[in-house]
Parts: structure tokens; C-alpha cells; sequence
């Protein structure tokens, strides 16, 4: 199965991908970045096994990402 | 002229950079930390954690540091704003510069010294009386004439417009370094073509690239004269400092927390050898002319003088890079100091020296030093040519840490 990988630490806090796909996005009140809902952490990048059912739009929240630290692999 | 305090602020976007603005003659410097500031993307930022030894190396080298938190505030940026806001008082960082109005907020509550940034675009009077409530400082719209300025600083004056402090209110002008074609820097350009909000730091100067207009309908290409039609020349005042200062300017400011510390070097010692002669009554046009060309051998995308003078935007750059005249290479890093004698050692990663190369050392604890290679040794004997895996050692005032990368200055 596919996986997104979120490179967390250069997360500039933007918010875009909250805003296009708060089912697996929230803005952490704490430091201000975007955490991956569910995510499993190593080394401060995140990972999520990416659903069929929301790879689409995942793509384009990866593509919308202005510091492109949000992979699908 | 009559001595009068100004204070020459420069940009540290790394632990080298701040080092050689120290030893350049900066009276203060001003750096960013985490996501929020305008450099965000372009430089690796300092973290919380950095401003105790940020603070502690500028209290001991007598000058003032500033921390930018000027971007645009999100809702959930709140928290970590106030944890930086809480740290920077507990370092006793000199002031804070934004223009957000949740920062301005929170610093009145914190009773935190403030620099209003350029970013607020304070283009009069009325509103450098309305900041004043809130802070010291006021950084003036990079757009204003030297007129406007004049006018700015006499009013403050005469209506004895104090900050917080009680002082009466400085206002600070950018003196060098990138212009953008935005107003104050408010660009939706990266934002439309990129989604990378350039008021959250994301900036990708699509600005700087060239561009062709074209006739949709007959698909004809329309002659334009230059083709970067939105990368303005970047800013350079070194030969009209005098007329600076006479506008009543308190600070000077450099731009750029993204540039290496040979930039913030050169830099910072041609505007403080210019403002020293401004005062000192020998500011020639024979060292105006020298301070050109050292300004030129770092980045630059050629100058103009901004629109201090009145001019209108009109000088655009011709290419997408760096005009410089002179380029660093990398060789390699710092492997030892010998103390006693000292003498540095380098170990040599990429490229090849020979004797005469002029050579650059940028570090974390030196800022930046030049060299020239006199006697080229290589692992301990006298050589011509040094190459990768190769050990050099030279003469070196300063002790070196370990963290310290030579280069080799070359004509591009």
C-alpha cells in the first residue's frame, strides 16, 4: 500500500493542507505545524498508509504543499 | 557633520553571518527563529533553543540583537508565538520586529521592546504617532523619498512623539540589498503560481525570472526590451549615506538573513566605514568608488538607489542571478588549530589549490576571514598543487572549531 510520508520539522505552518483535507490534517496548537493525523513518527517524519479512497486528493495536498515536505510513496 | 548616534543593523541568518556582522562593525543584528519569519524557506532558521547563545554572544560583544516575527499570524501560530515571545524575555533579546498586530499585542503584555517592520508600511506621520503607543522603533515603507523621510523625522521632533520606552521614536531605513516589486513586500505572486505564501516566509521569487508577453489571440510574442520585467536591481545607498543620515535616519538596515556570511561581511564594513567618514567629514568619492566595488564582488543583482531619490522603478536586472565578481568554492573543512603556533588544518573535499589562490574561511566562532596562500603545505610538506583527501596547513589567526569550511574566491 501506498504511504504518505510528512517531513514534520520543515513544516512552515501555512495550513494548506489542513484546509483541503481535514480528515487527516489538524494545525498543532502547540507549535503551530501540521501533524498527520495518525501518523506513526520516526525521526520526526511522519507516516501514514495511504487509503485508495483519499489518494486523489491527497496528491493534490501533496502538489499544494508550498514547501513540499508532504510525499506519497 | 555633528556626531550622532546611528546604529548600523545587520542581517544574521546563521551563527557565521552574526559573527561577521560582530566583526564587521554592526551595532546590532536581527535574526529569525522556527517558522515564523520572512526567510523561512530561503534559510535554515535558529530554533527556540538558540536565542540563549544568540543573546549571550551579543551581550558580549556589546551590541543589540532583534528577532523577527514578521509574518502573517494564523490562528494556530498563537502558542508557539507566545513561547517564543516568553523565551525571548527570559534572554532578554533587545526587541522584537513585526507587524502583525497579535504580536504587537502580545509584546505591550509581555512589555517587550517593539520594532514596527517595514512589513506595516508606515509611510506617515499620523501613523508613526499611532505605532509609537506600542514601541521604539519604526521601520519606514521602503517606498518613501528621502524627502518624506526628512519630513517624518522632523515632525517626530516637533510633536515629540515618544515610544514606550520614553525616548523620542527612531525610525530605521533599509540601506542595501533586494528590492521586490511588491509594496512593503505584501507579494501575491508565489501565492497564485505556487500556493507558497510569501508573507509566511515561502517566498520563490518568481519575480526573478524572465518573462515573455504574449497575444493570446495571434499568439504573437510582443517585443519587451528586458525580460526579468519584474526583478527590480537590488538596493545600494553606500554613495548617498550622507543624504541618509541628514534625513534624520536613526538605524540603517541590511537586508538579507539568507545570505552567506561573506555577504553580511563585506556589507557591514563598507556601510560602517561610510557612516564613520560621513561623520568624520572625509566621505569621498574616491572611497565611495571603493565601496562600490567591494559591494560588487558579493551578491548583487546590480544597484540603483531605490526611491530615495524620487526615481520611479525602472531599474530592473538583466539576469536571473548574482551580478558578482567574485565566487567562493568550496575546498573544504576545518580538521585542526594548532594553538601555539597557529597554524589551521583543512582537509580538502572538492577542487584543488595552488599557491597565490586567495582563500575565504566562513565559521560558526570566526564570521568570515580572507587568506591568501603563500606557502601552500600538504600533509606536511611543501607542495604546488593541493587536491581532494589532501591536508593543508596555513598560518590562521583566529582558532578554528572544527565547524569552519575554506573556499577558494574566484573571477566567475
Amino acid at each position: 500500500m501506498a504511504k504518505i510520508i510528512h517531513y514534520r520539522d520543515k513544516c512552515i505552518g501555512c495550513g494548506v493542507c489542513f484546509e483541503m483535507q481535514p480528515e487527516i490534517w489538524r494545525m498543532s496548537k502547540k507549535d503551530g505545524k501540521a501533524t498527520l493525523l495518525r501518523g506513526i513518527e520516526k525521526k520526526s517524519i511522519h507516516i501514514l498508509p495511504l487509503h485508495l479512497s483519499i489518494e486523489t486528493l491527497t496528491i493534490e495536498v501533496a502538489k499544494a504543499c508550498p514547501v513540499k515536505i508532504i510525499k506519497i510513496v | 557633520m555633528k556626531e550622532r548616534e546611528i546604529e548600523l543593523l545587520s542581517p544574521a541568518g546563521s551563527f557565521e553571518s552574526m559573527q561577521a556582522a560582530i566583526n564587521a562593525g554592526a551595532n546590532a543584528i536581527y535574526f529569525g527563529v522556527e517558522q515564523l519569519n520572512m526567510r523561512t524557506r530561503s534559510s535554515n532558521s535558529f530554533e527556540i533553543n538558540d536565542l540563549k547563545e544568540i543573546s549571550g554572544i551579543c551581550k558580549k560583544n556589546n551590541i543589540k540583537c532583534y528577532i523577527t516575527l514578521n509574518t502573517v499570524m494564523y490562528e494556530h501560530d498563537m502558542q508557539l508565538l507566545l513561547s517564543i515571545l516568553q523565551e525571548v524575555k527570559k534572554q532578554a533579546i533587545d526587541a522584537v520586529i513585526a507587524a502583525d498586530f497579535a504580536v504587537i499585542q502580545y509584546c505591550k503584555q509581555l512589555q517587550i521592546p517593539l520594532h514596527v517592520s517595514t512589513q506595516a508600511n508606515v509611510s506617515n506621520i499620523e501613523a508613526v504617532q499611532f505605532f509609537a503607543q506600542f514601541s521604539d522603533v519604526i521601520v519606514l515603507a521602503r517606498e518613501l523619498t528621502l524627502k518624506q523621510v526628512e519630513h517624518i523625522s522632523k515632525e517626530i521632533k516637533r510633536r515629540n512623539i515618544r515610544g514606550v520606552s520614553g525616548d523620542l521614536i527612531k525610525i530605521e531605513l533599509f540601506v542595501h540589498g533586494a528590492l521586490c516589486m511588491a509594496i512593503s513586500g505584501k507579494c501575491y505572486l508565489s501565492l497564485h503560481t505556487q500556493n507558497a505564501a510569501a508573507n509566511r516566509g515561502a517566498c520563490i521569487q518568481n519575480c526573478r525570472r524572465s518573462y515573455t508577453v504574449k497575444d493570446t489571440e495571434t499568439n504573437e510574442e510582443l517585443v519587451v526590451e528586458n525580460e526579468y520585467i519584474m526583478s527590480p536591481k537590488d538596493l545600494s545607498t553606500v554613495d548617498i549615506l550622507d543624504q541618509l543620515i541628514y534625513s534624520g535616519v536613526d538605524v540603517l538596515k541590511i537586508e538579507g538573513r539568507s545570505k552567506g556570511a561573506d555577504y553580511v561581511h563585506e556589507v557591514t564594513a563598507c556601510y560602517r566605514e561610510a557612516i564613520d567618514a560621513v561623520f568624520a567629514n572625509n566621505y569621498t568619492e574616491e572611497k565611495k568608488t571603493n565601496w562600490l566595488e567591494r559591494l560588487s564582488k558579493v551578491y548583487n543583482r546590480g544597484f540603483w538607489e531605490g526611491y530615495y531619490l524620487g526615481r520611479k522603478l525602472g531599474e530592473w536586472t538583466n539576469i536571473p542571478g548574482s551580478n558578482a565578481t567574485e565566487r567562493k568554492i568550496y575546498l573544504g573543512k576545518s580538521t585542526n588549530y594548532y594553538s601555539k603556533i597557529k597554524v589551521g588544518e583543512f582537509l580538502i573535499e572538492a577542487g584543488n589549490i595552488k599557491e597565490g589562490d586567495e582563500l575565504m574561511v566562513i565559521g560558526p566562532a570566526i564570521g568570515m576571514a580572507k587568506e591568501t596562500m603563500n606557502t601552500l603545505i600538504v600533509n606536511g610538506e611543501k607542495a604546488e598543487l593541493a587536491a581532494k583527501g589532501d591536508k593543508i596547513t596555513f598560518p590562521f589567526p583566529t582558532k578554528l572549531t572544527g565547524h569552519d569550511k575554506l573556499y577558494k574566491i574566484v573571477k566567475p
